[in-house]
Parts: C-alpha cells; structure tokens; sequence
C-alpha cells in the first residue's frame, strides 16, 4: 500500500501560521473568483464602465464637455466624483460586506470546512488565507473597472490622461487599502455575530454615513472616516448630505490615517482569527 | 492513558439537547465500529475525536492527546466526513493533492500522495474528471482518499459507505480490512450492522448519546437477526431482481418504489452476499445504490435498553 512519499507522522514543529494561510490561498482564490458571487459583482462593477462610456459618447457628440451646477468640469473631476460616489461610498463597501461577513460562513453552508479544521493548520491561518484570496479576488474585480472608467471619462472636456495618470496609481493603492480595511472588518462581523450580512450593511450604509455628518470622536469608529484622507480628489456636493459633510469635514493626515487602518487590519483579523479558533461549527445534517 | 482515543465521562449538549451523555470508553488499537442509529450520539462522538466540538463536560485523548485546538495531531489522523460535500469545481485529483498539502508537504510530493491515495481507493480513471460528475460511491472514495493520502496512523470514517452500490460497497470493505492489516488503526461509523461485521468484531454501541455495549459483536448479532432487516436497492430492472429475490426464503417481503425496490430479509448476511454477487454479474442489469434505513436497528436498541 505505501511505497508513496509519506510525511512524518508527529508534527516535528508547530504549524506556521503564515505558510498555512498561504496554502489556503491557493485552495481558495479560484473557488472565490469563479464563484456566483464574483460573477455577480462583477457585472455590478460593469455599471460604472457603461455608466462611463456613455458618458463618453455624449461627450463625443456634443462636444462642449460637461457642466455641473452651471460650472463646466473636466474629466478628472467627473472621475474623481465616480470615485467618491461610486467606488468609496457603494462598491468597496459592498465587496467588503459581501465577501468578508462569508469568509468561514460559505465554507460552512457548504459543509466543506470540515476539510480545513481537520488539517494540521491553526484554525486562524484558514480565515487568513481566505482573507488575502478576497483581497486579490476583488482587487481584480475592482481595478479594472476603475482603470476602464479611468480611460473612458478623463480625456472628455479636454483632460490628459498623462497629466491625471498619477492621481490614478494613487486612487488604485486607496481602494486596495479600502477593500482590506473593509474586508477585515466584515471578517469579524461575520465570524463574531449571527445575521453578518443585515449588520455589515447596517455598518457600512448606515451607522458610517450618519456618525461622520456629526462633529465628535465618534466618526473615528468608522473606516469611512480615514478613507477620506486618501483620496486624492475633492469631494462632491451633490446632496444636502454631502453639504453637511463637508460642513464638518475633519480629515486626518494621510499618514494617521495610513496607521489607523492598518491598525483595523490587524486588529480586527486577530479577534477574528480568535473567534474562529474558539468557535463551535455545527453544520446542519 | 492507553488506547488510541480514550474518553473520560465525555458529554456533550447543543443548548438543552444532549448528544452525548457521561461517556467513559477506550478504543483499543485496530479496526472499531461505531454503531448506532441516526441522532444516537455517533456524530457527535466523530466530531469530538476529530476536535470538530469542544466538549461540554470531560476530557477526551486522541493518540494520548487532547484534539480540540490542537492542530499538530491531524498530521496523525485522517477523517472522513460524512456530509456528501466538495469543492464541486476541481478535479478529484486537484482536491486531494490541496488538501494534502495543507499537511505542509511540497506540492510534488502533495501530488505523488494524492496519486497513490487514488490509485489506493481504485479511483485512478476518474481522478481527472470534476467532482461534480462523479456517482455517490466514487464521491464516497475520492473522500477516503484525502483521509488517507498523508499516511495517518489513524483513520476516522464516518458513514463511509454510504449509498455505494454493492461492489463499490464491498471494495470500500475490502480497504478498510487492508488499512487495518497495514497497521492503521481505524474507528467507522455505520448504522448498519451487517456492515460494520464485515470489517471488523469489535464495536461501539452507541444509543441516545450512552455507550450502550463494547466488545465483541457476536452477540449483537444474534439480536439483529431475530429482527427483520430493510434493503433499499434502487436498479435498472427492479422486477427482474425482485423476481431473483423471491426465489430465496430468507427474503420476507418485497416492494417497489420509483426505481427501486424494497427488501425485508430475515437474513441480511445471506441477502447481502447475493446481493454482491448479482451486482458483480450484471445479469439483472445495473444496481446502483444499495441503502439500508436505521430502523433495522432501532428495534434492537430498543430491546437493548430495556434489558
């Protein structure tokens, strides 16, 4: 029966937390990317780029650029709003809520975390690894659609894609911050709470909205709060919302603001990777 | 402390149900059953050996040392699950050698054990299809197979023979006998006694989460054949077989439901190996899922525990 390579049977060293959440990532980034709910969002992050390229045919054919409260823009700013409405306040929440509050829960559904609990791995390593196979599964979603918006909206009333290039290298490293921030959060609403997904959407749409239109500490118990800093573009008026948000615009240094979500990052995955180390999984029969 | 898995006045409860209730049991080294209906507690004793669930009350010790939240030990031991779920995308061979090599091998030799664990479970032709496609008895193989391709000392087989059909079934048997002459201790759960008889005489008797006999199996049988035993056998020619099984007075009653038939015999031994032998000759068509509900044995628990 046995003349196959064998591995020694008593674990000679502790299993490494790192190298085991790097096996589970190969076990799962192709499961999470052909998943119905990449396809899903995936074709939600086709609506910008058709949003975009109508856009752009309007301008192509009216050539006389576009105009917002009577003032004329330029493609960088239009970007720059789908930036802010589109991308910061719906889509990288959304990916976070989505995929961070199902993490270990689709594992359950689909009683196959069986097989990853009963490997010599910490229990930790299989969120973590499933955690950077969100990261890289919805960075790829999520890049593309913004440099295709990219291409399509900044060269209308006149923009440089050169002159703008810069400002998109620096939006593409805010959104990956975004969507680990996010993600991380919404790994420990979904491994701490029961109905994960009514409270990360509560979370992201409602509670972070409505702490930062108010003056006070309590804005920084959001992850909204220190996007703010990264992005590189003026934020829009486009709602009595958005006026009192700037009426109380505070915004943290980028380098605060750098700190303060690695901290949610590591913070969070730890009493998450904790919760799941100590947490019973019975799976329906 | 002896034995493989030694459990010292183990309780479990999910709230206000109990699954398994003080129990006090060593398994000794070798092949082991685990017998008992649904919802006796079986499940749940597999789940603690596999440190799947944290005791509510007790201590259990597997190869000498506690399971729940220690890792390093399922370098040692090889489960199957019983819950008929996968990565329904991959190919037989990709699933086997992933989760091998989350044993911590390199993935050559993550892929050279899962070969072998394959080629073990007699699943070599279908390794490169997807899981998806597979039959239920090859589902069933390609799962031993990741239990076993990283040479565990023990094997923890829950329901491993579940809707196989009758040769599938008595290869799987014919497997596990082989892992425990090689030396590999295995514990298998089943609520089918007939099954559990062919592959081993030492069981566990497991009844509303108590232990409700240990030792050897003889006995028990004796009890299970003085109670009927109901086959469900879903085949091509279901007529042209229960033709075949009339002929034979073992058989009690018969009958159909969609695609099957359904048999009561007063010896299932006998039933089974006829059953065996026709599946391998094909002279009544194709049988493709042999099942065998656990009232069969509800009967005997019952007389059990009021004696």
């Amino acid at each position: 029966m046995s003349d196959a390579p064998r591995i020694p049977q008593a674990a000679p060293q502790p299993p490494n937390v790192l190298a085991s959440a790097v096996r589970v990532f190969d076990l799962s980034l192709g499961q999470m990317l052909w998943s119905r709910r990449s396809v899903f969002l995936g074709v939600l992050l086709g609506g910008p780029v058709l949003l975009a390229a109508v856009l752009r045919v309007v301008d192509t054919l009216h050539a006389s650029g576009f105009r917002v409260n009577g003032a004329a823009v330029g493609g960088s700013t239009i970007f720059g709003m789908m930036i802010w409405l589109l991308f910061i306040r719906f889509i990288v929440p959304v990916l976070g809520v989505f995929y961070g509050t199902s993490l270990i829960a689709d594992e359950v559904e689909d009683k196959t975390i069986t097989y990853l609990f009963t490997r010599p791995i910490p229990r930790r390593a299989v969120l973590l690894g499933k955690y950077f196979a969100y990261l890289v599964c919805t960075v790829l979603l999520v890049l593309p659609s913004v440099m295709l918006v990219f291409f399509l909206i900044v060269p209308t009333g006149g923009g440089s894609i050169g002159a703008a290039f810069p400002s998109l290298l620096a939006d593409l490293g805010m959104l990956v911050v975004g969507l680990a921030a996010y993600g991380a959060v919404f790994a420990l609403v979904g491994t701490r709470l029961k109905r994960p997904l009514v409270v990360g959407l509560v979370f992201a749409f409602g509670w972070e909205p409505a702490v930062l239109l108010f003056p006070g500490y309590l804005k920084r118990l959001t992850v909204a709060y220190y996007m703010q800093a990264l992005v590189t573009h003026e934020m829009p008026q486009d709602s009595s919302m958005s006026m009192l948000l700037q009426i109380f615009h505070e915004v943290p240094s980028v380098a605060v603001s750098l700190l303060a979500l690695a901290a949610i990052v590591g913070v969070t995955l730890w009493f998450a990777g904790r919760a799941v180390e100590q947490r019973e999984y019975v799976l329906e029969q | 402390m002896g034995g493989l898995v030694v459990a010292d006045h183990l309780s479990k409860w999910y709230g206000q149900v109990i699954g398994l209730n003080d129990v006090s049991v060593t398994v000794p080294p070798g092949i082991t059953g685990l017998l008992g209906p649904n919802g006796a507690g079986k499940s749940t004793f597999m789940k603690l050996i596999t440190g799947q669930l944290k005791p509510s009350k007790g201590n259990i010790a597997v190869l000498g040392e506690p399971i729940w939240q220690n890792p390093g030990l399922y370098n040692r031991i090889g489960f199957c699950p019983e819950q008929d779920a996968f990565y329904e995308r991959m190919t037989g061979r990709e699933w086997v050698t992933a989760l091998v090599r989350l044993n911590g091998v390199t993935e050559t030799d993550a892929a050279a054990m899962a070969t072998r664990a394959i080629e073990d479970v007699e699943l070599t032709e279908a390794a490169d299809k997807k899981i998806g496609a597979y039959s239920k008895g090859m589902r069933q193989r390609i799962k031993m197979a990741q239990a076993l391709a990283h040479n565990p000392e023990l094997l923890i087989l829950d329901e491993p023979l579940s809707g196989m059909d009758p040769i599938a079934r008595r290869k799987a048997i014919r497997m596990i006998k082989d892992w425990g002459r090689a030396g590999k201790s295995v514990i298998v759960s089943s609520h089918i006694l007939h099954e559990i008889e062919s592959m081993t005489a030492n069981i566990l008797l497991i009844n509303q989460g108590r232990i409700l006999a240990e030792g050897n199996v003889h006995q028990i049988r004796d009890l299970i054949d003085e109670h009927p035993h109901t086959v469900h056998i879903k085949a091509d020619q279901t007529r042209a077989l229960a033709r075949e099984f009339l002929g034979h007075d073992d058989v009690l009653s018969l009958k159909f439901e969609e695609g099957a038939v359904v048999v009561q015999t007063g010896r299932p031994d006998a039933f089974y190996a006829r059953l065996t032998d026709l599946a391998a000759s094909g002279t009544h068509g194709a049988i493709h899922e042999v099942t065998s509900p656990d009232d069969n044995l509800q009967a005997v628990f019952q007389y059990l525990v009021k004696a």
